[in-house]
């Protein structure tokens, strides 16, 4: 019985491995792109931001070996593309100073709800998640670059 | 009977909320010395729609976490134009009221010409203050 079910199981993750979606385009110059044109951001936000964020909200994902396996390939397209089309940081500088200040005020919202990163991504990428002073440290520099859009 | 008591009991909240609504004087100011009114019309969207939820005594915490109408007064220029841009987006967007919310509460919904209103008021007072 269990046999049975171990086989069918198997056969089944064989039959899905021939429905691929298309993983979103992985583009690597992105003229617009926050960290590129904001050299004065400092290293360790930078880390951040690469590490904790970019995979989703960049066109610079780094796509991890089980993304190429139906069915987690299905939930990870869904999950770059609804990142992305929120908010794209390979973007940022064709943004207005307003859209700036919004997707800022969003990304520290969603820092301090610890709404981001989702679970189903740190618990696979456990590095990605986020510290107590990593999450301080991120609003305070989002909180400062903000600033300095109206100075 | 029991039916009526109901139904003169939300005419009369209704009609007395939307008294209170009327006499509400609304004005915004920021620490960075912002300051202005919201328009009545404005308002009465904000108070219908979305102030249930984003103010300091509501039961959702992200919701008043994330925006607090009690406290814009409190918001500095960055903050208060990033509020407004937010707001103007999640309206078009259809993301706020919430999907979920407004099943529930079908009045709470926002019409083409409520959601285009509330949104250019931010937009106008965004690009105010955010020099756009």
């Amino acid at each position: 019985m269990g046999k049975k079910i171990a086989i069918i199981v198997f056969v089944v993750f064989i039959a899905l491995q021939f429905f691929q979606p298309s993983l979103p385009e992985v583009i690597v110059d992105n003229p617009n792109d926050l960290l590129t044109n904001n050299p004065e951001i400092p290293g360790d936000v930078t880390a951040i931001l690469r590490n904790s964020c970019y995979d989703c909200h960049s066109n610079t994902t780094n796509y991890p070996w089980y993304s190429y396996l139906s069915p987690v390939s299905l939930l990870v397209v869904h999950d770059i593309e609804e990142g992305r089309e929120e908010l794209n940081f390979s973007n940022w500088e064709s943004f207005n100073k307003i859209e700036k200040a919004g997707a800022i005020d969003d990304i520290i919202g969603v820092i301090e709800a610890r709404e981001m990163p989702i679970q189903i991504y740190t618990v696979i990428h456990q590095d990605a998640s986020l510290s107590d002073s990593e999450r301080e440290l991120l609003i305070g520099w989002a909180d400062e670059y903000s600033d300095s859009l109206f100075d | 009977m029991k039916k009526l008591t109901l139904v003169t009991f939300i005419v009369v909240s209704v009609v007395s909320m939307s008294f209170i609504d009327g006499n509400k004087t609304a004005s915004i100011s920021s620490t960075d010395g912002n300051s202005y009114e919201v328009p009545a019309d404005v308002q009465a969207i904000i108070d219908n729609s979305c102030y249930g939820c984003h103010n300091t005594d509501s039961k959702s915490t992200k919701g008043k976490m994330k925006l607090n109408f009690d406290k814009m007064s409190d918001l500095k220029t960055s903050k208060l134009v990033g509020k407004l841009s937010k707001i103007s987006k999640v309206v078009k967007n259809e993301k706020m009221p919430k999907k979920s919310f407004v099943e529930k509460y079908p009045d709470k919904a926002l019409s083409k010409e409520q959601s285009d209103k509330l949104t250019s008021w931010a937009d106008d007072l965004a690009a105010q203050y955010g020099g756009e």
